[in-house]
């Protein structure tokens, strides 16, 4: 299992596109995906758990990958995070 | 239903809906009514080895829904951009999503309960949970989760969501989607009537965008048609006529031919310069609120942009938190497509008819909290969007507009904002244009009457007549018991144009209408002759503009205009510039706008 901490950098949060961006990037592996938020934990493969998040600019997210390819799916959706889901020139 | 001789039944009665024009041309055909009335779902119980053939049941109809979200995003994405696209993208990954998916998968084998019955109730307990939610964003993905579920359950009865409407029909509806255009246009229908909705809702954005004719606000009509009935949706008129007798239909097929004689004789208009027979230029420029209509720049020959409404770009993103950087990838795009011509961005322009997506009701709202109101109390939309429009300026000229604006106080509020955002970009190395013009929509009264002391702190003033028209004749365009008083070449308002056109002049600024007036042809003559330098309006109503001010001498529509002062009532102005239009000859469209008194086929082209 593997476990990172992210915090949301894009100004609009995780609204509707970067939710969609995190969801396809997850189904794209076998590994387990969760999001944590202020103690509260959704699957990172459902859209509509990721769009509950409500999650803004600045909050902090614990991502935890658990699966075969925990490693490659942890690289990808990170980087997602870091590169502010294409929204940040 | 009414009472009526038995005799005849076969010819049905012909009705005229009147409505607003939406989006221009005319459409001859059979009606497709589109209903979207709730889909009541019974709960049936399952036989142990019914199962199986339920879970297979509703994986086809969620592979059926799967292929129709695809094609919808992919012509969201084409027409309307990836913005647009992403919500039609995020829906279909609903359908799979595990809490949807497995769980209805779940729900049918636990309880042995048909699939339709499965999907609503797992989708209303999302549903429940999201209209509980105190984010403005989660509740306005509702409306998603239900087309989900809609989608999904017509599906599982075979009830062929849109691919019942065949192309060559008008679709009829009580209220259209943005994704319902989208979807209708991609299997050319012939236009589209809803019952609802106004010339800025969303369904008249996308079908002006997308070039399918339509009529909306036309109260009734969706209780008052079947499918099948031929009706003539007439989208210069807003007007739609229902089972047309043989008489009024053969008219309007000439009607029709000319409109299309009229789009094409309008081709050889496009490269020439909208000057008047002696010589005088005036700037056409468009009105625009979607990037992917900057192609109409060209096709129209617009001269830049004298309106982008940025309203559009916000809602349809959803939540009002638009990123700086976002604003700026926009703005960019179009300023680079547009220059050297100028791009005029009106500033976020909310409240009005423009609803807030707080759940922000007032009594009154277009005397309420809109446009520069607004941005003031709500730095955290007007910092952002002022940032980005500077910084947008550095790739090409820029015009900033202010919305709404009512005394001096609040616009030096609004610049003293402006020099503090330049004053932090400067700090920041950003780059932008130091002079960026700063104009302001003179739409409130209380400006044109003191346009002269405004003109000396802005530089260019742009006359929205469709608030001030309404706000100087105390009509609200949107009420049915008023609306006919709404007489946009009212004396009233065209002094108050007047007033604000000399003072601008008066202190060397340019003066632009981009209200509906601007476009119509029928108030050219008047406007050349009040002075304007600068006509905006939506794209397909240049070419005519242009042909009425090249067909004319300045000092001719001079004196209509002094005329038109003096007139005591609208209908004086009306019968004035008829007969000057009739004069000239130029009135070509404005005999198609007018009643069907000109249907006799009199005009040539």
């Amino acid at each position: 299992m593997i476990v990172r901490e992210v915090t949301v950098k894009n100004k609009a949060g995780l609204h509707t596109r970067p939710a969609s961006m995190i969801v396809r990037t997850a189904s794209r592996f076998k590994s387990d995906f969760y999001i944590e938020k202020d103690g509260y934990e959704i699957n990172g493969k459902s859209i509509i758990g990721v769009m509950t998040l409500a999650a803004e600019q600045g909050a902090r997210l614990k991502l935890i990958f658990d699966g075969e390819d925990e490693q490659e799916a942890a690289e990808a959706i990170v980087s997602l995070f870091e590169q502010g889901f294409g929204e940040v020139e | 239903m009414e009472l009526q001789p038995t005799a005849a039944p076969e010819e049905p009665q012909e009705r005229v809906f009147q409505g607003v024009p939406a989006a221009p041309g005319i459409a001859i055909g059979p009606v497709y009514l589109f209903n979207k009335e709730e889909v009541v779902v019974e709960a049936r119980p399952l036989a142990q080895e019914e199962v199986e053939v339920e879970l297979e049941r509703f994986e086809q109809a969620v592979q059926r829904a799967e292929r129709d979200l695809d094609k919808i995003s992919s012509v969201a994405r084409e027409k309307l951009g990836e913005e647009s696209a992403s919500v039609f993208e995020a829906q279909r990954l609903m359908l799979r999503d595990p809490s949807v998916y497995d769980q209805i998968r779940a729900f049918i084998t636990t309880q042995r309960c048909n699939a339709d019955y499965a999907v609503a109730h797992v989708l209303d307990q999302h549903l429940k949970r999201l209209e509980a939610s105190n984010s403005a964003y989660l509740r306005e993905r509702v409306a998603d989760l239900i087309d989900v579920k809609e989608r999904i359950i017509r599906h599982l009865r075979r009830e062929k969501l849109l691919s019942a409407v065949d192309p060559e029909h008008i679709i009829v509806a009580e209220n259209l989607s943005a994704a319902d255009v989208v979807l209708f246009s991609r299997r050319g229908i012939l236009g589209c009537a809803t019952d609802h909705g106004g010339p800025t809702s969303h369904v008249s954005i996308m079908a002006r965008a997308l070039g399918v004719p339509a009529v909306v606000s036309l109260h009734g009509l969706s209780d008052a048609i079947q499918t099948g009935d031929l009706a003539i949706l007439d989208g210069l008129l807003g007007r739609v006529i229902v089972n047309p007798s043989p008489a009024t239909l053969a008219q309007y097929r000439m009607r029709q031919e000319r409109y299309r004689r009229l789009l094409e004789a309008q081709q050889y208009l496009v490269p020439l310069p909208a000057e008047t027979l002696d010589g005088h230029r005036f700037t056409l420029r468009a009105n625009l609120e979607l990037i992917e209509e900057l192609d109409l720049l060209q096709k129209y020959g617009a001269e830049g942009i004298g309106l982008f409404r940025t309203e559009v770009l916000f809602l349809m993103r959803g939540p009002l938190n638009v990123s700086e950087d976002y604003q700026l990838h926009l703005y960019r795009q179009i300023v680079e497509r547009v220059k050297p011509a100028p791009t005029t961005f009106r500033l976020l322009d909310l409240g009005g008819d423009k609803m807030l997506p707080v759940a922000h009701r007032e009594h009154n709202p277009f005397l309420g909290w809109r446009g520069l109101r607004v941005l003031l109390d709500k730095p955290e939309l007007l910092f952002p969007q002022l940032r980005a429009l500077l910084r947008a300026s550095a790739y090409g000229p820029v015009r900033l507009l202010v919305p709404m604006v009512t005394t001096l106080d609040e616009f030096r509020q609004f610049l003293d904002v402006l020099d503090a955002v330049k004053a932090e970009l400067r700090a920041q190395g950003e780059s932008f244009d130091e002079g960026i013009p700063v104009g302001i929509m003179v739409e409130v009264p209380a400006v044109a009457l003191m346009a002269d002391l405004f003109a000396e702190e802005v530089d260019f003033f742009s006359i929205g007549t469709n608030d001030l028209t309404q706000y100087t004749l105390a009509v609200d365009r949107g009420n049915d018991l008023v609306a006919r008083r709404y007489e946009a070449l009212h004396p009233a308002v065209l002094r108050l144009i007047k007033a604000t056109i000399d003072a601008g002049h008066r202190h060397g600024i340019p003066v632009s209408l981009c209200g509906e007036l601007a476009g119509d042809p029928q108030a050219t003559p008047i406007l050349a002759g009040l002075g304007l330098d600068e006509f905006s309006a939506a794209p397909p109503y240049l070419p005519e503009v242009k042909r009425v001010i090249r067909a004319m001498h300045l000092g001719e529509a001079q004196a209509l205009a002094a005329q038109a002062l003096q007139a005591r009532t609208a209908g004086e102005v009306v019968a004035l510039v008829s007969a000057w239009l009739r004069e000239h000859g130029c009135g070509l469209l404005q005999h198609m706008q007018a009643d069907e008194a000109s249907a006799n086929g009199t005009l040539s082209l």
